[in-house]
């Protein structure tokens, strides 16, 4: 017994180590897999296994200072197709994405302006076309910049990776089509408008200072009212897991049925779409249409309880 | 830093050799480290409060120091377009030659930043590039007129005002209503040339270095040309740089345009490279647009207006980072005309108030039509190699020969 007392001192202390390791794992692990703290990505920018990208649309943001390394998309035309208002197609989007050095094993992390809005419609593309290890800088540029955080003028060039995309998804994306058989009832589903309340009782047609406008304004018949806000704490990162599930288990969404969501324009709604899917684990599908298309649609029904009209009384 | 060179203060003097200051100089010493003070303070200020932040802080600091060089080097375009038109004296031009070349090459620094490929079809953020139409000549001609009737474009009126001249306020007003009436004239001239007319950027075609080489060799050819036109030097001072003889170069006599204007391209570039490019009607019409729309009086939608970069009007409620600058701008002059002795009340008769109205009006017109003014459109277009600042700058020197010829000023 005599010897075996340094052995057993030694399993006890190597036992420690090992639960403080894995105590130090479990903290760091607190995010869900699709987030990463502003720590962790300063920490990791050296990491050749991760690529940055900013998802901005205030033009010169990126350009006067990004996240060191971090590639830049330009989501009015990167990610969408501004001839026929679509998504961007798969090539261009390989060809973009390999430019930025991206290959199939890399993990991308996205974060942007507006509370990463754009950044999450990116993760969607990433999604959309087959790319699996897609995350978000919790807090986007907004967190990252209140923490004082090191910024980069200068642009990395990476070499051409080797990305290749699958075919779209098209279980993550509702079409119109589908909206309206859900609203008819013929498919089960929910609808989760995700703008402001005066959007969605008709009181505006769109936020102050938009010009894209829909000639109707409401929202589509048995939509639930949940504003993107409601998903973030107050310096931008998410609620935790518990907190956002609650939220929604408090409206009856828990998940069970597939879920729907949609705002003006599609970017706001990628942001809860994020949230339900990839921190949820729900099934969700983003209507990126959303209200443009559906109030300027011929002969789908809309409530708008403000009973405003386009255009006068 | 001998003031006699090219263009050099017409007053010369021998500078006292003695290290003295009298009492009034030390009050107006005062005067001005309290303003500079007080600057400080408030940029520190800004840099704390919400929604506004370092972008404002830096804002009013390049205004500050704008406001510093354009006083100390009277960079005023207009009395630098007149003393080559009047008199015969080219040498404050070189002050605007030298602001472009430098501004020019930092733009290209910055540039090969930004925007890595001149080539792939986008234009760099936010740089004052604007559409090449027939009215960036009727617009800029207008605002030369303008600059004669006023006695001063609009920055020159915002730095003037900190000296003293009190036809700037009027004529700052006048440039109000002129914004007005170009954002009614605007949805018309858009649909007649504007939303055809091309966005011509150097770079695009020609590259950075290209289109550098291409900016400093037309800079070089009109300072060649302007050569002969440069009066004769002062003989020089010789002996040794005493702290009396700098202080005088530096606080009391006028720069040396080569001075002022490597120092305005320098400012020019870091504005850009921080924040924005300088211009200084952006806030001043915002503001007029924003007060004609809460009162019903200006469609929602000025078509096309908010796609182009420059100092285009947006709506606004608060105070912007321009118009940080500009406050800047007219403060920082004020104190540094007190500590030359150069604050001075000007005289406002009837005639000299409805021309500085007048004028105003015409400047506000012409810079809300070319989305910027001498500051916007000539100096950031051009240092951003923009066509549309250099065929700008040439209407606009057209307009205030006319207006001299006309005797405008008088």
């Amino acid at each position: 017994m005599q010897l075996q007392r340094p052995l057993f001192a030694v399993l006890l202390i190597l036992s420690l180590i090992a639960t403080m390791a894995f105590a130090g794992v479990a903290a760091a692990q607190e995010l869900p897999e699709a987030l990463v703290t502003a720590d962790w990505l300063e920490e990791n920018l050296d990491n050749p296994d991760i690529r940055v990208i900013e998802v901005s649309v205030v033009p010169g943001v990126y350009e006067r200072g990004h996240i060191p390394g971090a590639v830049n998309f330009v989501w009015h035309t990167d990610f969408v197709d501004t001839v026929t208002r679509d998504i961007v197609s798969a090539e261009r989007f390989q060809e973009l994405a390999r430019a930025a050095g991206i290959n199939d094993d890399t993990t991308v992390i996205l974060y942007g302006d507006n509370n990463n809005w754009f950044a999450a419609w990116g993760a969607w593309i990433f999604k959309l076309y087959g790319f699996d290890d897609v995350r978000l800088l919790d807090g986007g540029r907004v967190k990252w910049e209140a923490d004082g955080r090191p910024l980069s003028t200068s642009v990395e060039t990476y070499p051409e990776g080797n990305l290749t995309v699958s075919e779209a998804n098209e279980a993550l994306r509702a079409r119109r089509d589908e909206v309206l058989s859900i609203v008819e009832g013929e498919t089960p589903g929910t609808l989760i408008d995700i703008r402001s309340a005066a959007e969605y009782n008709g009181e505006i047609f769109a936020p102050e200072g938009v010009p894209e406008l829909s000639v109707r304004a409401g929202h589509i018949p048995g939509a639930l009212n949940v504003p993107w806000g409601q998903n973030v704490k107050e310096d931008g990162t998410f609620k935790s897991v518990d907190e956002l599930r609650a939220l929604y288990a408090d409206l009856g969404i828990d998940g069970s049925t597939p879920l729907v969501t949609y705002c003006r324009i599609g970017e706001r709604a990628a942001l809860t779409w994020f949230v339900l899917s990839q921190l949820l684990g729900y099934d969700v599908a983003l209507y990126d249409g959303s209200w443009t298309e559906w109030g300027n649609t011929v002969g789908v029904p809309i409530v708008n309880p403000a009973g405003t009209v386009w255009g006068g009384q | 830093m001998s003031n006699s060179v090219a263009g050099g203060s017409a007053i010369s003097g021998a500078a006292p050799n003695a290290f003295h200051l009298s009492r009034a100089d030390l009050l107006r010493a005062g005067i001005a480290v309290a303003i500079f003070l007080a600057l400080i303070v408030g940029a520190y200020a800004l840099h704390d409060t919400p929604g506004q932040g370092a972008r404002a802080s830096f804002s009013l600091l390049t205004g500050v120091a704008l406001g510093i060089v354009f006083e100390r080097g009277r960079f005023c375009f207009f009395c630098i377009f007149r003393d080559f038109i009047e008199f015969r004296n080219s040498g404050p031009l070189y002050a605007v030659l030298t602001a472009l070349a430098v501004g020019g090459i930092g733009y290209a620094i910055v540039f090969g930043a930004f925007l890595p490929n001149a080539g792939s079809g986008r234009l760099p953020p936010d740089a004052h590039i604007g559409p090449v139409s027939w009215v960036l000549v009727v617009a800029g001609a207008a605002f030369g007129l303008g600059m004669a009737l006023s006695g001063a474009c609009i920055s020159g009126h915002l730095y003037r005002l900190g000296e003293g001249y009190l036809r700037a306020p009027i004529a700052l007003l006048g440039s109000l209503i002129g914004f007005a009436a170009g954002f009614y004239t605007w949805q018309t001239v858009y649909l007649a040339a504007i939303s055809r007319a091309p966005v011509a950027w150097l770079p695009a075609t020609f590259g950075y270095g290209g289109a550098l080489v291409i900016h400093l060799l037309l800079l070089g050819l009109l300072a060649v040309l302007l050569l002969r036109f440069v009066p004769p030097l002062a003989a020089g001072e010789g002996g040794r740089l005493t702290l009396a003889r700098l202080y005088e170069a530096t606080f009391r006599k006028r720069w040396n345009p080569l001075v002022t204007g490597g120092l305005v391209g320098l400012i020019g570039v870091f504005a850009y490279f921080r924040v924005q490019p300088l211009g200084v009607t952006s806030q001043l019409s915002s503001l007029t647009r924003t007060v004609l729309e809460n009162n019903g009086l200006l469609a929602g939608r000025l078509n096309g207006l908010d796609t182009f970069a420059g100092c285009a009007a947006v709506v606004v409620e608060t105070i912007t980072e321009n118009g940080w600058l500009i406050s800047g701008l007219v403060l920082g002059s004020l104190a540094v005309a007190v500590l030359a002795g150069r604050f001075e009340l000007s005289t406002l008769t009837v005639r000299n108030s409805i021309t500085a109205l007048l004028g105003g009006i015409l400047m506000g017109w012409g810079s809300m039509l070319a989305l910027g003014c001498t500051v916007g459109t000539l100096l950031s277009g051009i240092s951003a190699f923009a066509v549309s600042g250099w065929i700008f700058g040439f209407a606009v020197f057209a307009g205030v020969w006319l207006g001299i010829r006309l005797r405008l000023n008088a």
